[in-house]
């Protein structure tokens, strides 16, 4: 009853701060706008306006909101899935290998589309399920599924993905400027094809996360616990680890690696409002956005006339906040 | 013949100007774009340094109204409106000035051009080429696009008369120095055989140790370096001071005691802004390294 109350108290506070999100970011710019200047394209818009307010700030807040939304659900899945609290897209290796596979798409200059993706697109999902799969079968070896060992295969088979990038960076060597922006992740060329894109995937994964939700729940409780309970473990375990790769790959490929927000943001919201997983998924989704609309905010204003890669704030904020965490659960 | 050829270029642009009607202009960029125009662009945004000296070259300087942070020559460039870096330009300041025609580099990465595209910005882009001789038709290409094709041209010949000079004084070079060229401050970087600085050493009748590399930069071996043995080093770098301090590094800490270029303290300073941009001040450039390497071929020569 209690997390129901504050559920509530919660999701008026991040309407809230959405709202607000949204508002900063459609007034903050390089090019000074008020209040006014909106109201009057509101109403009789302009070219020039239009292209700012829709087409570069609109656009960009709501990229930001969605990569957020989308890493931090994925967070909060593999928490779920691995019962681990230092689970998520990048410990598990999913963001390194989609992002290895985005870089390669990149550098062969592949400009092909299938389905209205990119190559891009294509080769993040590529590759991120298959350090996935590598990741999960080696860990599930004779039957058992030992979760020690899944998130230390996640970083090594991350880190082989992280170098084969680095490689593919090093020895495209003219890009250099450009990787950084890569490897730190960056909103700056969002569009509304990307937004589109990355939608699709979260409305999709969210859906089936949420359809899920209950047996999320007993998982958590342990394997056997949840088979007892008549949950068809290794089943569910199959859809919420594609759904969470899915999530990775669609935000690392349009927007490059961003760190942290799936490791912190699921703890932000089980200290709020407890561990159902039935509105875990919805209020991480939520709070993951905002966070990052507001990074992204923060990395195109804070440094006049330049961009920040929106990674660098992502982690300054959130390293911190993660080694106070874990210091509290001590 | 430098006019001739001058004339040359100029036929196969004008062939490349398609007139659709009346005053409209028509030409196709480096990525292939089509770009129509009926009157002289008015707004000019440069994404580029070496764009930047090229439109002040050609007398725009009314005209232009956005340059990147890098675009510090000539001076009136650091008075104009700034719109970001290279790589991360900020659209925003872009859009907000209006232009009626970005000129892109391909320094710039291929997506932000595109993004600008789907904004539907007026840009040009022009690839980079690897000879110093692209710069002639990089700012005939320029001169057609901002209808400034007389001064354009009456660049590129003097350009090229400089050009010639040089080569004629190099003319009875018969000994090819090996030189090592190193950027990117302390630490061992070089240029492979696909940048621009590679042909300026090229030029300059020099011969690049790692000119075998097919690639723009790259870390080089010292190793290689001790074996190639090079008789010059070439410090590319912004400033005289930095310079001192990396020869300095050179001599003292890089371990290189037993190359040639190091023992005679052959250790040269070539301004960074001159050489990695192909702009009007590339052949400046070349006349300095050509006069380094080879000194007394200036002698009896202007």
């Amino acid at each position: 009853m209690n997390f129901q109350k504050k559920r509530l108290q919660l999701l008026s506070i991040l309407l809230l701060l959405l709202v607000a999100g949204l508002y900063l970011s459609m007034i903050k710019g390089s090019v000074e706008t008020s209040f006014t200047d909106l109201v009057d394209f509101l109403i009789h818009s302009d070219q020039t306006h239009a292209k700012i307010f829709i087409h570069l700030r609109l656009s960009r807040a709501l990229l930001a909101f969605l990569v957020g939304a989308s890493l931090s659900l994925s967070g909060v899945i593999l928490q779920g899935y691995f019962q681990n609290p230092i689970a998520g897209p990048f410990v598990v290796g999913v963001s390194s290998g989609a992002s290895f596979g985005a870089v390669l798409a990149l550098f062969l200059g592949l400009n092909l589309s299938l389905l209205g993706f990119s190559a891009q697109s294509l080769f993040a999902f590529g590759s991120g399920f298959a350090i996935v799969s590598l990741v999960y079968l080696l860990s599930q070896r004779k039957g058992v599924f030992k979760v020690e060992t899944l998130l230390l295969t996640g970083i090594a088979a991350g880190a082989l993905a992280s170098s084969l990038t680095s490689f593919l960076i090093f020895f495209k060597s003219e890009s250099f400027e450009q990787a950084i922006f890569w490897l730190l992740g960056s909103f700056q060329l969002a569009d509304w094809n990307q937004i589109r894109v990355v939608f699709f995937y979260l409305l999709f994964c969210f859906f089936l996360s949420q359809w899920f939700a209950k047996d999320m729940n007993l998982l958590v409780l342990g394997d056997e616990t949840a088979q007892s309970l008549g949950c068809p473990v290794n089943r569910i375990r199959r859809i919420y680890l594609a759904v969470s790769t899915l999530l990775a790959a669609s935000a690392v490929s349009v927007s490059g690696i961003i760190g942290f927000v799936g490791l912190i943001v699921p703890h932000w919201v089980r200290i709020l409002i407890g561990p159902d997983h039935r509105f875990l998924f919805f209020y991480s989704s939520l709070v993951g956005g905002i966070f990052l609309m507001f990074c992204d905010l923060l990395a195109r204003t804070i440094l006049p006339g330049s961009e920040l890669p929106i990674g660098i704030i992502t982690a300054i904020v959130g390293a911190p906040f993660f080694i106070y965490l874990l210091n509290q659960q001590r | 013949m430098s006019r001739y050829n001058i004339y040359a270029f100029s036929l196969v642009f004008v062939l490349g100007v398609a007139l659709a009607s009346g005053q409209e202009r028509m030409m196709k960029d480096d990525l292939g774009y089509t770009h129509t125009w009926g009157v002289p662009p008015q707004r000019i945004v440069s994404l580029a340094p070496n764009i930047t000296e090229i439109l002040f070259a050609l007398g725009l300087e009314e005209e232009i109204v956005g340059v990147t942070r890098y675009c510090n020559y000539p001076n009136q460039a650091k008075t104009k409106g700034k719109i970001g870096g290279m790589v991360d330009p900020d659209l925003e300041k872009i859009i907000s000035l209006q232009p009626d025609l970005i000129i892109a580099f391909r320094g710039n990465p291929l997506r932000l051009i595109h993004r600008l595209k789907d904004l539907q910005l007026p840009v040009f882009v022009f690839e980079q080429g690897t000879a110093l001789e692209s710069v002639f038709s990089l700012i005939m290409k320029i001169g057609l696009i901002t209808h400034r094709e007389n001064p354009a041209a009456a660049l590129v010949d003097s350009l090229r008369k400089d050009y010639e000079r040089i080569q004629a004084c190099l003319a009875n070079v018969k000994h090819i120095p090996r030189v090592y060229v190193n950027i990117h401050g302390k630490g061992l970087w070089t240029c492979g055989k696909d940048s621009f600085l590679n042909d300026l050493v090229v030029k300059a009748k020099g011969l690049n140790i790692a000119a075998e590399i097919p690639r723009s930069w790259l870390a080089y071996n010292r190793e290689e370096i001790i074996h190639q043995n090079p008789e010059f080093i070439i410090v590319v770098t912004r400033s005289q001071k930095d310079f001192s301090e990396i020869k300095e590094w050179i001599i003292r800490e890089s371990h290189l005691e037993s190359v040639l270029a190091v023992k005679k303290e052959s250790i040269h300073f070539l301004n960074e802004d001159f050489v990695t941009r192909s702009g009007p001040r590339i052949f400046m450039a070349l006349e300095q390294l050509s006069r380094i390497l080879h000194p007394n071929s200036f002698r009896d020569c202007q």
